[in-house]
């Protein structure tokens, strides 16, 4: 029975290995473009089908990178500055916020204008105003369009869930309603009020969900909307076909005046990234981006000069980058340089504090101690991982290069007498723990790792492999005793990493650890709600390392990205939001030139 | 001269009929043995499934290998004279893991048998024999057995029973009677019409006396030929489930290596594990094959006399 199902699975692994083989070679033949050379043009590559030019839809990081090159939104993040800060794009300045922090007061910048487009009168774009954001933003609570990005502002805004939960039943939409949270006080000017306090509440308006779109487009293309895109930013769509594999984009000729930043962060002016600074933009006048899913003809084109810039494919990885973290030879003679981007995010190792037996604060960081961080990152992340010392990643204000966190240390001495103290000298009368994970290749291996590292002073460690949605569901139910994981920022604040510690988040919610410490959380109530300010920055950096001393996880690493890009593009600065950060950048004609012909 | 030609005649006359006496009172076991004997092959394979069996239980003894698990030396150094095999990416010996993933391999071999065996024959001994709604309910629930994609149904089950060894023993199973159960069933109702069953009958033998006394040691040869073939089927499906994720848990399996081997051999050109394991696999695979392969020639009446 085995046997004949066995028969099957090789021939059609054989079988399905001759069609990759051919479709490698299909594509490589017919990836040998034309480079343009007349022009500012940048070739691009994008990893995954995009689901079209609706920025409500734009769920996924691939469609959300495209959209947001046409459609913008009140802010973006400023392209240089880091810690990650946010920036005005269509609001005029900083908001002004009232005292009791519910109120918002926008005023949107004028003599901004959609893109040309049949939908208007005489095909002419008309002018952005406040009434188009109130659209925008109903268009993105309508249940009728069911947008997955619908969280962002969901609980948030006064009048608004009313209003959604009254449209489900309604026929018809009824965008003439009109809502308590969501005005538009004048052409220029638009207000928010929300429910309760929340700070973060800009970030949700750096997001492609809540750009703007201009109602004529929505009503004359009805469904075809998302295939038609028309918005206010530095590029247009020339040809956009969802069954083509090739997006070609327009600088927009009536791009409003907008400039290249005048200051950055550290190292910037060095780096050259200044040269630009006060400059209007967009400079590159056409970009070309390939749909290309796999990863070896994109590496090929890269290659080619073909793709200007590139994530480094996985299997790629060691022909790119050199053991001391540069590029390879054979690539720096191309010209090529890497990019580094610190991924906002931390892997740990979470204990659940509803179990009695992890409660013991000497048990958890004596099992802190005895993991060799420095093993962790060179065999798990290319030894290229931050070690995460709190839960904070750099490049959010909080983090702080300077401190060393005692018990992410690698101490097996210091390890063993914690362990003593904790009643269980050298592991004896301790239970073996649990420890759940994923049975993915590398986390089995980070698994056997733990185990290993654990053995070293006696915990004994047995791990569970479990699929993703089993292993969410333990934790979700309390079932885990050490299971890991990691959080990828859902914005650049502090307190979206020190909410996953917050008692009242306790699992279900997102505090799988189920960390309850009065203190902390009685501190972290008072500095989420503030406003972004350098006293709350200061908080944060304290809080985050108060926490960490008590050891709620074994901390892992900050994970770090790769991205190559070739000698000609200029502007270039790694990122981790890479909306509409293609206006900054900039080709050397000549350099490309000289460096294509040594191809 | 003659003296000798003589002298060696008679030896040889001897012989026959030494040769003779014995051939006519063989039984079919005996005369299987013999005819083993004779295919080289099939005894190197032999000495290979005896080899690697005294691997299995010596490791399991913990007598070799014992020590798997620790670190001998940096990761992933090549193979070299301390380690013949290389290390893997925790710097322990490949050499020792492949050494435990024979024990792996070979309980799996051995437990699954010992699970499919018994419920294949039993089952496929009742429905023939019986015959009508037995057999009806038998054949239904093979059928539906065989009708789901094994894989599946080994995925399912290991699910259901957590993973681990024990799991991979009773997915595999209970997933790998059907066959046998088949052939037995064809073969026990070929032999209840036959005279010596009839004869049994007719003697006042009860049912159970005939099916188990008489009949089933008719096809025993086709249980043991099964065996060997399930053996190695088991083999390769636990390398393929600890491949997936799904197998042996903590503890090395030829099928975890290869796992690893997907994300070192590329980037970082470590090829020793993926050989070693796929080596060792390999042989074990083939020696049971071939052994198949003979024990059938020798053991089926209708192969008899073809070599």
């Amino acid at each position: 029975m085995l046997a004949n199902g066995e028969i099957g699975r090789v021939s059609m692994k054989a079988s399905f290995l001759f069609v990759q083989v051919f479709f490698c070679l299909c594509v490589l033949f017919s990836c040998s473009k034309k480079l343009d050379l007349s022009q500012k043009v940048l070739y691009q590559r994008v990893k995954a089908e995009i689901k079209g030019f609706d920025p409500i839809h734009a769920s996924d990081s691939y469609s959300a990178r495209e959209v947001s090159k046409v459609y913008e939104g009140l802010f973006e993040y400023h392209y240089l500055k880091r810690p990650y800060t946010l920036a005005p794009n269509l609001a005029d300045g900083m908001p002004h916020i009232a005292d009791d922090g519910l109120t918002y007061t926008f005023k949107i910048r004028r003599g901004v204008y959609f893109h040309d487009n049949p939908c208007f009168e005489n095909g002419q774009g008309r002018e952005l105003t406040a009434e188009d954001f109130v659209y925008s933003i109903m268009r993105l609570a309508d249940p009728k369009n069911s947008s997955p990005g619908w969280w962002v502002l969901d609980e948030k805004i006064k009048g608004l869930n009313e209003w959604r939960d009254l449209q489900k039943t309604a026929e018809m939409s009824d965008y003439n309603l009109s809502i308590e949270g969501l005005k538009a006080l004048d052409k220029y000017t638009l207000q928010f009020i929300l429910k309760r306090p929340f700070p973060q509440f800009l970030y949700s308006l750096a997001m492609q969900f809540t750009s703007v779109v201009p109602k004529e487009a929505v009503k004359k293309y009805k469904s075809e909307f998302i295939n038609n895109p028309v918005g206010t930013g530095a590029y247009m769509t020339e040809t956009f076909n969802a069954l083509s594999n090739k997006i070609v984009y327009v600088a927009n000729p009536k791009f409003r005046e907008k400039f290249y930043p005048t200051e950055g962060s550290e190292g910037d002016e060095e780096r050259g990234l200044l040269k630009a600074a006060g400059k209007r933009v967009p400079f590159i006048k056409k970009i070309v981006t390939y749909i290309m899913p796999e990863h070896s003809p994109a590496w090929l084109s890269f290659l080619k000069g073909e793709v200007d810039e590139l994530e480094i494919p996985k299997d790629n990885f060691d022909q790119a980058i050199a053991p001391d973290k540069s590029v390879t030879n054979n690539l720096s003679q191309k010209g090529v340089e890497v990019e580094v981007e610190n991924a906002l995010d931390v892997t740990y190792f979470a204990f659940n504090h509803t179990n009695p037996l992890l409660q013991n604060l000497n048990l958890r960081r004596a099992m802190s101690l005895a993991i060799n961080r420095d093993k962790l990152n060179e065999l798990f992340y290319h030894g290229l991982g931050i070690k995460a010392q709190t839960p904070i990643p750099p490049g959010i204000k909080g983090y702080d290069e300077s401190y060393k966190n005692k018990y992410t240390a690698y101490n097996i001495q210091e390890a063993k007498s914690l362990l003593e103290q904790a009643g269980y000298k050298d592991g004896k009368g301790l239970p073996e723990i649990a420890y759940d994970t994923i049975s993915t290749t590398v986390y089995r291996q980070i698994a056997e790792f733990f185990v290993k590292e654990m053995a070293q002073i006696g915990v004994k460690v047995k791990p569970n492999f479990n699929t993703w949605p089993q292993l969410l569901k333990k934790i979700k139910t309390r079932q885990t005793q050490i299971h890991a994981i990691s959080w990828v920022a859902d914005y650049p604040d502090a307190e979206n990493f020190l909410q996953l510690l917050y008692g009242p988040n306790s699992a279900p919610g997102a505090n799988g650890s189920n960390f309850n410490d009065s203190i902390f959380n009685q501190k972290f109530s008072h500095v989420s709600l503030m406003q972004d300010s350098s006293e709350r920055t200061k908080l944060y950096v304290q809080l985050a390392q108060e926490v960490a001393e008590k050891v709620p996880w074994i901390l892992g690493v900050h994970r770090t990205n790769f991205r190559l890009k070739h000698g000609w593009i200029k502007n270039y600065k790694g990122t981790e939001f890479k909306h509409g950060i293609e206006q900054y950048w900039d080709i050397d004609l000549d350099k490309k030139k000289e460096l294509i012909a040594k191809f | 001269m003659i003296e000798a030609i003589m002298k060696k005649e008679s030896a040889l006359n001897k012989m026959n009929e030494k040769t003779y006496l014995i051939e006519r009172s063989k039984s079919l076991y005996q005369d299987a043995f013999e005819r083993l004997l004779k295919d080289k092959a099939a005894v190197a394979a032999a000495v290979v499934v005896f080899f690697y069996s005294v691997i299995a239980i010596l490791s399991s003894m913990g007598i070799i290998a014992a020590d798997w698990n620790t670190e001998v030396g940096p990761s992933y150094s090549p193979p070299s004279a301390s380690f013949w095999l290389g290390t893997d990416i925790f710097g322990r010996d490949v050499f020792t893991k492949i050494i435990h993933g024979t024990q792996v391999a070979m309980s799996v071999g051995l437990f699954t048998s010992l699970i499919a065996i018994p419920v294949g024959v039993i089952l496929g001994a009742i429905s023939g024999y019986y015959g009508g709604l037995v057999d009806e309910l038998i054949v239904w629930f093979y059928t539906t057995i065989s009708s789901i994609p094994s894989i599946m149904l080994i995925i399912s089950i290991s699910l259901i029973m957590g993973k681990g060894l024990v799991a991979v023993y009773v997915a595999l199973g209970t997933t790998s009677w059907v066959s046998l159960c088949r052939l037995i069933r064809g073969e026990v109702m070929k032999h209840k019409n036959r005279d010596y069953v009839q004869a049994a009958q007719a003697l006042g033998g009860s049912k159970l006396r005939q099916l188990f006394k008489h009949i089933l040691p008719n096809v025993t040869h086709i249980v043991i030929i099964n065996a060997s073939l399930q053996f190695q089927i088991a083999i390769k499906s636990e390398v393929i489930l600890s491949f997936l994720g799904i197998g042996v848990q903590s503890q090395p399996s030829w099928g975890t290596m290869i796992d690893d081997a997907k994300l070192e051999l590329v980037g970082r050109g470590v090829w020793w594990q993926l050989v070693g394991a796929t080596i060792a696999m390999f042989i074990i695979v083939l020696a049971f094959n071939i052994l198949g392969d003979a024990l059938r020639d020798a053991l089926d009446p209708k192969l008899k006399g073809k070599n």
